[in-house]
């Protein structure tokens, strides 16, 4: 927790107060950090007496167990109800899997029968092109094609249709969840204050923590992987809907009352459709979180490029693992362009064309497709490349990947292996060392005491009952290990980030740049690089460290780059006026009025590197991630769910500090944003 | 205007924003502004008592953040009173239940809102039909009656536009077409014209009062400007702090202003603009007179034809009959504001 | 190969035909039999072996990926029905408990013995004269060491989670190595090709039949042979005070699966039980299919077409 604290506590200090009050405030930081680097020299730590460790993982293992085994709904049983939920999810993942990749089939194993081709991979390519430059322009749908054309000659056509299929079902289904649940807060606030925890849990637990429920709920298979993929990616969904139907102008609704709407019809005719841009910013943000899970989904039978790079990686094929997550990057960045336009086109709505004539000329794109389709379905039924992208005509690069990893391997691999060394030694170690000293007492008066700095008495006892919480589930050593692997990282990830932020905001073109990197970070699974990371570093902290850093980066690059260029003009204007020199109004002006987007951004990013924990594991450290890790291999669920709630602790701890942090810092310079 | 039939009332109405609402009022207390400031509480509302007469245009006025919209939208109960009584046609619609509203406000009641309030997804057409779409009017029928009202308001060749495609004055025609589509008989403006330039502005106003014209609805309209609410009103009532100043005419409020407060507003009104021959005529008939005009006639509108002739005007009630007249030294002195009365 | 080729043309004709239903040999149960995929090549060779011959049998036979442990909430309830590859030695837990429960039951070893042991490249037999001799290590710990473990040497462990008590070990013969845990085996194996690469000291787990043993020239390290006792009974071996102070266990690895498939199929069950294969047979399969980039049905076809007697035993009546 200090780790997080000292971020949200010192930063706006430095920025804003006045010089007394900051004077002030680092006095009283500096002596709480002297006070215990004190206490971890001379008192250590302490041990955790037995009767505050109840054994909360038997409970949740003896519950669970329970609701698996014994639940009963009255006419049938809670895991029947499950079975049949996966019953009506597996219908139109079947149906769209066979469009995409198994063609209607009859009979089954080795005596199957093809009826009906897949759709034929020019034809996808068509329909997604058409859809781009539908969307937008003829560039997009460019793009988008090139994307989808990767996939095919880079010869992960059929595994990207299967990912592409779970993520047509997951998707819808986790948009009209959030919308569901995100009405029903708009209409009971009760209801809302329920779920906000649960949102907090479902995007802190690591999916890890919950897999093993999940398959005896919803059986093993697709289903169960794309079960877990729409909790994962869910909620933002939610907190997006939450959002906008609050923020639709009062005057509409008012209207929907005045017009006479029933209050279905408000939700249906007026709220949502004015909501819908918002909307659309949410259902890209569920197409994107179901992206990051492919890989965990595919570990239990999700199968697509998932598998592929995790089959790579087992065979230590590192080209193999690149060409395939790459491959889940084009589809992501695909999607995340395509969703992305969808949505802008919805805000600004079309002239009305109405052009007149026969149903093809009015739906120009649908008839196209739809020509294309046919076309290639009966061509690929002469012509086989046509039907599916030819073997031979495959590209790969895996040997440049595996030769480049081997050349630097050979060539680098001593100086690479002194800096890690001496940052071992120099800073990890010594905070690692620290704050395992650290007695727990302090630790839990330290994060309360940051609370009711910054948020009062109810945020005081959050964090007091978070941190006691962390403290009940026996791990303390491991969750001072996550705070002690994830503060360095996010530290580092904002040394790192913010100057690229900054550098992306002040120059077009290496914003672009910046961007691009950016993104194939964030969609690149962290599994692909994790291998030549641990060949160049061997396994360890460091190792770990790397991959945290490489995916939380993005947020911090994102929302320093967005606060300053959403610093107003006349500011800016201003400071010019005034004489300031470009550095001066970079310095005095817009860093101190971004400081509150810029500390969202550290917040995302500690929420990222929290969600890498899992990941980390595979390198070996010694954190909650690995205690989730282990409890999945055990199939220990208690002791999984536990050691996951450990973790949302942590994140919810560091979470709620910076947004009143944030908070703060926004109300003292006047700036409007919804705050949570 | 006394002798108009009463088509809404509201009756001791209050709206009190903060923890406790009701508790400052039990007991039928009636806490006075400093009390109710000092509990932490806002009077949106204070003892608001009005009446509106059928056909009348009944014009809200007063700074922002006075109460206006909070009162309007207890009349139409969007806001749920603290207490006191709106009648509507004599019944009290705090008592009527859920469905009940739904449907006086289907078919009875229409509103125009500041901001145009038009969904974005809709064209002109569908935003105008969209009251009579949930009402569950058949398609053609309502766009048959949509297509009117668009006329009406000066559209026409507009209707498969979108909201964004139009500028501010045409959004709030738009608006003003869809609060008629339902031919209600009341007739609710919450600032209307207050989001637009000031040349638009002049425009809608004649525009509004051509449509009034027309369809001779009951009207309530809210402004903070005064020289709309003169221009506008039958009658006008004045708000400050939640409470009702001052209801009365504009020549009322012009010449006898209840306070300083409601002079500070007439002060540069000029008097032309408000005074009726009623009141600066001399009573009885002249001996010889170079033609009738009624009595409401404003002097503003009349000046020209008074001072251009060497006779005075009779003047004449509603039903035609003389009840006095009026020369050009009488309307000099309204015009370079001599003390009349 | 003449059988496969004749079932499929009888089930061909009895499409053409419009005969519905099972075209083959008459099996108890038409349902799928659903088969785990695991993410090692090992394991889809067993598999897929298994299930080709099921299929010459007659059943309709689905392969499901699924996580190695993750996998027994399915076997328990029978959503799932046969695990072709169980390690003794690092899927025992999840093992006794699953059939502890009587839903899952041990269809027997696969034939194949899992080794697990220390291990290191030919290479450094040079830099460590002595070597594959366990008493060789101290002299060359410092060959073995990295900055971060120096002046100890370094032993890169599995996975905690495999077990596989090499603390214990090392405190029982009084070995001067720290010993470090690689989170999977991918890591493992990275810093394997990457010590390789560069021809660099490494000293670590390694376990067989996997790919490894033949892309790597190496040697298993010679500790005291395993006994039951040596991991009970202090007295036993060179330190009389500790346990562990001798080789890891070697053992089987098992098939598992369902209980119910004994009753559904019996005819596959047994012969699901009675599959077997050699470790050189398979690191064979394995190296043509993760070192020569075969593909991983013709690998299994020829192998099928060279032991057909072998697999028609399997399932012969
Ligand atoms: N929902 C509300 N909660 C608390 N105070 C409110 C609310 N709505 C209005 N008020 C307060 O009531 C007063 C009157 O507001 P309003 O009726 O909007 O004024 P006007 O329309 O004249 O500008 C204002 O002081 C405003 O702050
Ligand atoms: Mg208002």
């Amino acid at each position: 927790m200090r780790a997080g604290e000292g971020i949200a506590g010192a930063v706006p200090r430095a920025g804003l107060r006045g010089s007394g009050a900051w004077q002030r405030g680092a006095w009283l930081w500096g002596g709480i950090v002297a006070a215990s680097l004190a206490l971890a020299a001379w008192v250590g730590p302490v041990p955790v007496p037995k009767a505050l460790t109840p054994d909360m993982a038997g409970w949740v293992s003896a519950a669970l167990r329970w609701l698996v085994e014994r639940a009963d709904l009255g006419l049938f049983s809670f895991k029947e109800l499950t079975r049949a939920i996966a019953a009506v999810i597996e219908w139109p993942y079947s149906l769209v899997r066979a469009a995409l990749v198994d063609g209607w089939v009859e009979g089954r194993g080795s005596r199957a029968r093809t009826i009906l081709q897949p759709l034929s991979w020019i034809a996808v390519i068509a329909i997604v092109a058409a859809m781009g430059a539908y969307a937008r322009s003829w560039r997009l749908g460019a793009f988008v094609g090139a994307c989808f054309l990767y996939l095919a000659v880079f010869g992960r056509w059929e595994s990207a249709m299967v990912t592409l299929a779970s993520i047509l079902i997951a998707v819808p289904i986790g948009v009209a969840g959030g919308l569901g649940l995100s009405i029903a807060a708009w209409l009971w606030p009760r209801f809302e204050r329920a779920l906000a925890p649960i949102l907090d849990l479902m995007q802190t637990v690591p999916i890890f923590a919950y897999l093993v429920p999940i398959l005896f709920l919803f059986g093993f298979g697709p289903v169960a992987a794309l079960i877990a993929t729409v909790i994962y990616a869910m909620p933002p969904m939610v907190r997006v809907t939450t959002l906008a139907l609050k923020s639709v102008p009062p005057e509409l609704g008012e209207f929907a009352t005045m017009a006479g709407c029933t209050t279905a019809q408000r939700i249906r005719k007026v709220l949502l459709p004015a909501a819908l841009p918002d909307l659309m910013v949410g259902v890209n943000q569920v197409i994107m979180l179901s992206l990051n899970m492919v890989i965990i989904a595919s570990m239990i039978g999700a199968g697509g490029l998932g598998f592929d790079v995790l089959n790579a990686l087992r065979r230590l094929d590192i080209g193999a693992g690149i060409e395939a997550g790459l491959a889940i990057t084009a589809l992501a960045i695909a999607l995340d362009r395509l969703s992305q336009a969808y949505a802008a086109r919805t805000a600004d709505v079309p002239m009305s064309a109405g052009a007149s004539g026969g149903w093809p000329r009015r739906h120009p794109w649908l008839s196209t497709v739809a020509l294309v389709i046919l076309g290639t379905a009966l061509m690929g039924l002469v012509l086989p490349p046509v039907a599916s992208y030819p073997a031979e005509a495959v590209i790969t690069t895996k040997a440049f990947w595996g030769d480049l990893v081997k050349a630097i391997n050979i060539r680098y691999f001593d100086d690479l292996e002194a800096i890690k060394t001496a940052f071992l030694t120099f800073v990890m170690l010594p905070v690692k060392r620290f704050l395992l000293a650290l007695p727990w007492p302090w630790v839990l008066a330290v994060a309360a005491f940051a609370g009711w700095r910054l948020g009062g008495a109810p945020l005081a006892a959050t964090g007091a009952a978070l941190g006691a919480f962390v403290l009940a589930t026996g791990l303390w050593e491991q969750a001072m290990t996550t705070v002690y692997l994830c503060g360095v990282a996010v530290v580092i990830a904002a040394f790192i980030g913010i100057p690229l932020g900054i550098l992306a905001a002040a120059n077009d073109t290496a914003g672009r740049v910046i961007g691009g990197i950016i993104d194939t970070l964030q969609t690149l699974p962290s599994f692909v690089y994790l291998i030549p990371v641990v060949m160049l570093f061997r396994v360890g902290d460091f190792a770990a460290l790397i991959a945290v850093v490489l995916f939380a980066l993005a947020p911090a690059v994102r929302y320093t780059a967005h606060g300053l260029r959403s610093v107003p003009p006349e500011m800016i204007e201003a400071g010019i006026v005034c004489g300031c020199t470009p550095r001066q109004v970079l310095t005095r002006i817009r860093l101190p009025l971004a400081l509150p987007e810029i500390l969202l951004g550290l917040n995302q990013t500690i929420m990222l590197a929290l969600s890498m924990l899992v990941i980390t594991a595979l390198v070996g450290t010694r954190d909650l991630g690995q205690e989730v890790y282990i409890a999945l291999t055990r199939a220990d669920t208690g002791a999984g769910v536990i050691a996951g709630l450990g973790v949302a602790a942590i994140a919810i701890i560091a979470d709620r500090l910076i947004a009143a942090g944030a908070a703060h810092a926004r109300a003292r310079l006047g700036l409007q944003r919804g705050t949570p | 205007m006394q002798h108009r039939p009463v088509k809404l009332a509201c009756r001791g109405v209050w709206k009190i924003y903060g923890p406790d609402p009701a508790r400052l009022l039990a007991g039928g207390a009636r806490p006075d502004l400093a009390t109710i400031r000092a509990s932490h509480h806002v009077g949106a509302v204070r003892d608001a008592t009005l009446d509106v007469g059928e056909g009348e245009i009944f014009v809200i006025m007063g700074l922002s953040g006075s109460g206006k919209s909070t009162l309007v939208r207890c009349l139409s109960r969007l806001v749920e009173p603290t207490a006191g009584e709106i009648l509507f046609d004599g019944r009290d619609l705090l008592k009527a239940s859920r469905a009940e509203m739904i449907a006086i406000r289907r078919h009875k009641m229409g509103m125009v809102f500041q901001h145009f309030a038009l969904l974005p997804h809709l064209t002109v057409l569908e935003n105008v039909a969209f009251p009579l779409e949930v009402q569950g009017v058949a398609r053609p029928t309502r766009e048959a009656r949509a297509r009117e009202v668009i006329a009406l308001v000066g559209l026409e060749g507009r209707e498969g536009h979108y909201p964004r495609q139009l500028s501010g004055g045409q959004q709030q025609r738009v608006g003003i077409a869809r609060s008629l589509a339902v031919e209600p008989e009341l007739w609710f403006l919450d600032e209307p014209f207050s989001a637009l330039d000031p040349l638009i502005r002049r425009e809608m106003q004649d525009e509004f009062l051509r449509v009034q014209r027309l369809l001779k609805k009951t009207i309530v309209f809210i402004t903070h400007d005064f020289d709309e609410a003169i221009r506008l009103a039958d009658r006008i009532a004045i708000m400050k702090d939640g409470a009702l100043i001052q209801i009365a005419t504009p020549e009322e409020l012009v010449l006898s202003p209840a306070d300083d407060y409601v002079a500070d507003f007439t002060r540069h009104v000029a008097r032309a603009k408000v005074v009726t021959l009623g009141r600066i005529m001399t009573p009885g008939p002249a001996a010889e007179v170079a033609g009738a005009l009624p009595a409401h006639a404003r002097v503003e509108a009349v000046a020209d034809r008074i001072e251009g002739s060497p006779l005075p005007h009779a003047v004449i009630d509603e039903a035609g009959r003389v009840i006095g007249h009026v020369g050009a030294r009488a309307v000099i002195d309204v015009l370079i504001g001599r003390r009349i009365g | 190969m003449t059988t496969k080729a004749l079932l499929s043309s009888a089930a061909a004709l009895a499409l053409a035909l419009g005969l519905a239903g099972p075209a083959a040999a008459q099996v108890e149960s038409d349902d799928p039999i659903r088969l785990t995929l695991h993410d090692w090549t090992g394991q889809l060779v067993t598999t897929n072996l298994m299930a080709r011959v099921l299929e010459e049998a007659g059943y309709t036979v689905e392969l499901v990926q699924a996580d190695y442990i993750a996998q027994f909430a399915g076997l328990k309830t029978g959503d799932l029905h046969v695990a072709m590859e169980m390690w003794e030695t690092t899927g025992r837990q999840a093992m006794d408990e699953a059939t502890a429960t009587g839903q899952v039951v041990n269809f027997g070893p696969t034939g194949m013995e899992a080794v697990e042991e220390w291990w290191y490249p030919s290479y450094m037999k040079e830099k460590c004269l002595g070597l594959p001799d366990w008493k060789a290590l101290n002299d060359c710990a410092e060959a073995f060491a990295t900055a971060e473990t120096a002046p100890k040497g370094r032993y890169l462990g599995a996975p905690v989670t495999w077990g596989g008590f090499d603390e214990e070990r090392v405190e029982a013969l009084g070995l001067n190595y720290e010993v470090i845990h690689a989170g999977t085996d991918a890591a493992l194996f990275a810093e394997l090709e990457s010590a390789y690469q560069r021809q660099a000291p490494i000293l670590m787990w390694v376990y067989a039949p996997h790919w490894s043993q033949t892309k790597y020239e190496g040697e298993w390290i010679e500790f005291p042979p395993y006994e039951a006792a040596c991991y009970e009974d202090p007295a036993w071996g060179i330190n009389p005070n500790k346990t562990h102070d001798c080789a890891k266990p070697r053992g089987p690895i098992w098939k598992v699966g369902w209980a119910g498939v004994a009753n559904k199929w019996p005819g596959a069950a047994k012969a699901i039980g009675a599959f077997t294969i050699s470790n050189a047979e398979m690191d064979r399969m394995i190296a043509r299919i993760d070192l020569d980039g075969e593909q991983l049905d013709a690998v299994i076809a020829d192998w099928m077409a060279q032991n057909e007697a072998v697999w028609q035993g399997w399932i012969a009546k």
